[in-house]
């Protein structure tokens, strides 16, 4: 029977990981997966991060695979231990990120039986992830674990889970490796890899024509890779045409660079969002039309002919109708584009766009992320800005958790290269940022890890910071303080009659003590004076640091299109009111 | 009573939510039933009649046929995001082939309770020439197949005949593009 070509279900599942040059993965064990912990224990390949909560788990991983272009992999158990995994896997199924979650399932013969530790995985998860999988039969184990890694980092890349019962472990079958496997097409779903031409021709002469072009960058840049955003960077600086960018296409285009109008939506720049709305000619180049984004759809850039490359088919035409798309990967596409231009000699030198920017220059002037720092209490912004010009000259990667430090972080901190800036943006999830920063340090165990975070979030995985500490992770807990769910607050402020229902953050750490409980290390900075040195000695620190800034309570986050308004309705500042009619309409949106 | 409009009220002018009668080829796996309805109702949009079965033993392949109420738009994205689940291999529309078949079968048992009904059922049974699979009595069941339409004008003209009591099952629509 000890057939030597014969392993257990545990051992396949490490020799998969092995063959996909796994070399990290985040897990927490419990009852049904105790023989893959087994096989964990007698290997030294893959190491593993033992996280305080399987939440903590999926957002390392993310914030991994965000950092490192790699699949991220966790390793949960059944029952709680996958019921803690499902925000992560759909805030990584809105953001596109590609990650392996193994969870182990009760025995097969009790699956039914409300054992210990039950539940209905797959049903759970189906709708978080891109694909996922209850493997009854150990011989499938092989080809099941590298078709998930596939199918995740292919096409659009997301979550996919693979349930295995504790017998399945134990059950012995012939390894299969990556070589040996055949993927079927039509279940991989990588996209196109031929370029539309016609695309590239009619974008080009819609070019040529246009008198107000504009560049929308997203996520999707992101997720082609770093030669996407090398080709991207080529074709602006050869068409001098703006380009502002969502949330995650942050860093895909220099932020610094004079083309960048910066990012664009609900907290976005005055003039990339007046550029949306007065543009002839859009270029999505990987951005879905969000309606953060978008603002108002029936006010959406109404004039503008609309080019939009996506790899996800149903990306196309969902929110707003385009004129011309393709699903070719952004990468093909762009290299293509620059290539036309180039063999045909486009030259676009009497097409410099000189009014299109000198109107741009004047909504520049408005100076929308202006602020008054006085000579006391911090201002957000202020702080922003001060850890971005202190720590600019690091290799740095920055997460965040969600609300207004989120945003202050996307406006005033700039990258300059893609996978620097790591964010919850679909889903929104709280407590996304410090296990994210986890995850983003063990992948880059030599960079400077920060994660910008509000007091609220940082408490919802607050337990990750013994992880942290664990490992040796330096990573940085940047604590915006202000004592109130900030951006709850805000939105009580314009819209519920400034009513702060549950948004004062009563009854809080003292988040130094509580670095030092966690033998890590807290440091503070209550006013001006002491926020440059606070942050010098945040980075000067080779250990896990909480740096607790108190920060301006009452500040909002500003320029905003407020939910139910278009981009031109945009409020600068607390001074502006807001149309009492979109008032009323955006009550009821998100 | 209300007065009636001096101008028609358009009704759905500008969206207009049409029948739509998907065809769907998937691997015959665990749960590939349960990913499409939940796609379905995690998104909003309605079934109206489903039907699944295997087609292809050798290569385990099963055609899923749905038919749905929406516009043109959300019909298209309904498709696009069908085609990203992994064990499908394709779907379409009917209605956007050139040329398509369509047919639904529905078994029907009728009682009546005199000669005189026992006629005009016979009648409308041999208009829609629809097959007697039992009689007895006072009870017939007739198997009827075609395009849904023709079923349902079938079931309205029963529906003429006072006082008989009728039972019936639906297949819901198949279909095939040539």
């Amino acid at each position: 029977m000890n057939n030597e070509n014969e392993f257990t279900g545990a051992d396949i599942l490490l020799k998969a990981l092995k063959d996909q040059e796994v070399d990290t993965i985040f897990g927490y064990p419990g009852g049904a997966v105790l023989p893959i912990y087994d096989a964990i224990f007698g290997q030294n390949f893959l190491k593993h991060v033992l996280v305080r909560q399987e939440a903590g788990a999926v957002h390392a991983a993310e914030g991994y695979a965000r950092s490192s272009g790699k699949v991220g992999v966790l390793l949960v158990t059944s029952g709680p231990g996958v019921t803690n995994v499902v925000t992560g896997l759909t805030d990584a199924l809105m953001d596109s990120i590609p990650i392996v979650c193994i969870s182990g399932q009760v025995p097969s013969h009790l699956i039914g039986t409300d054992a210990f530790q039950e539940c209905d995985t797959t049903g759970i998860t189906r709708p978080c992830t891109k694909h996922n999988y209850l493997v009854k039969d150990v011989s499938k184990l092989s080809e099941t674990i590298h078709e998930a890694f596939k199918i995740a980092s292919s096409g659009r890349p997301g979550p996919v889970l693979i349930d295995i019962p504790k017998d399945v472990q134990f059950a012995k079958s012939k390894y299969i490796s990556k070589k040996d496997i055949s993927f079927r097409e039509h279940r991989i779903k990588a996209g196109s890899k031929n370029v539309d031409k016609n695309f590239v021709k009619e974008l080009l002469s819609h070019i040529k024509k246009s008198e107000r072009p504009i560049f929308y960058v997203g996520g999707g840049c992101l997720n082609s890779g770093h030669q996407a955003s090398q080709e991207l960077i080529k074709l602006v600086n050869k068409t001098n045409i703006p380009i502002t960018t969502t949330l995650h296409g942050l860093g895909c285009f220099p932020g610094e660079d004079k083309s960048s109008l910066g990012m664009l939506g609900m907290h976005g720049n005055y003039e990339a969002n007046l550029a949306m709305n007065k543009c002839d000619l859009m270029i999505n180049v990987g951005a879905r039309f969000d309606d953060r984004v978008t603002g108002r759809l029936d006010a959406f850039s109404p004039d503008s002919i609309k080019f939009h490359i996506d790899i996800d088919q149903s990306s196309i035409n969902k929110n707003v109708k385009v004129n011309f798309h393709t699903n070719t990967d952004i990468t093909l596409t762009l290299k293509e584009i620059n290539s036309f231009i180039d063999s045909n000699n486009i030259d676009f030198g009497d097409k410099d766009y000189s009014n299109w920017w000198g109107q741009i220059n004047e909504w520049r002037k408005k100076e929308c992320l202006h602020y008054e720092q006085g000579d006391e209490v911090i201002k957000p912004q202020h702080a922003i800005s001060r850890l971005y010009e202190l720590t600019k000259q690091k290799d740095t990667f920055v997460t965040t958790e969600v609300g207004q430090h989120q945003m202050w972080a996307a406006q005033y901190y700039k990258f300059s290269k893609p996978n620097r800036w790591i964010t919850s943006g679909g889903l929104g999830t709280m407590g996304f940022g410090m296990p994210a920063a986890v995850g983003a340090q063990m992948a880059n165990p030599d960079s400077l890890v920060i994660d910008i975070a509000g007091e609220a979030s940082f408490l919802m995985n607050i337990q990750e910071i013994a992880t942290a500490v664990q490992y040796k992770l330096p990573i940085k807990i940047f604590i915006l303080n202000n004592e109130y769910m900030g951006m709850v607050r805000q939105w009580q402020e314009l819209l519920h009659g400034s009513r702060y229902s549950e948004s004062y953050v009563d009854a809080l750490p003292d988040f130094k003590k509580l670095a030092e409980s966690f033998n890590a290390v807290g440091v503070r900075a209550k006013n001006i004076a002491e926020l440059d040195d606070t942050i010098n000695e945040m980075i000067s620190i080779d250990r896990p640091v909480i740096a607790d800034i108190w920060v301006d309570k009452k500040e909002n986050c500003f320029p905003m299109i407020p939910s139910g308004a278009a981009h031109h309705e945009m409020l600068l500042s607390k001074y502006d009111k807001e149309n009492p009619e979109n008032q009323e309409k955006g009550k009821v949106l998100v | 009573m209300s007065s009636t409009s001096v101008y028609p009220t358009p009704i759905n002018a500008f969206k207009q939510s049409k029948r739509s009668v998907l065809s769907v080829i998937v691997d015959n796996e665990p749960g590939i039933l349960a990913r499409i309805v939940g796609l379905f109702s995690g998104r909003g949009y309605n079934i109206e009649a489903l039907n699944v079965t295997v087609v292809d033993v050798k290569k385990n392949l099963s055609r899923i046929t749905i038919e749905t109420l929406g516009e043109e738009k959300v019909i298209s994205q309904i498709i696009a995001q069908l085609e990203k689940l992994v064990p499908v291999h394709s779907a379409t529309n009917l209605a956007n082939l050139s040329e398509s078949y369509e047919a639904e079968i529905c078994l029907v048992k009728i009682e009546f309770e005199n000669e005189e009904q026992d006629q005009k059922i016979l009648n409308f049974a041999d208009i829609y020439r629809s097959r007697t699979v039992q009689k007895r009595q006072n009870i017939v069941v007739y198997e009827i197949s075609g395009t849904s339409e023709r079923i349902n004008k079938f079931l309205d003209d029963l529906d003429t005949i006072g006082g008989i009591k009728v039972e019936l099952v639906r297949s819901g629509p198949i279909g095939l593009g040539i």
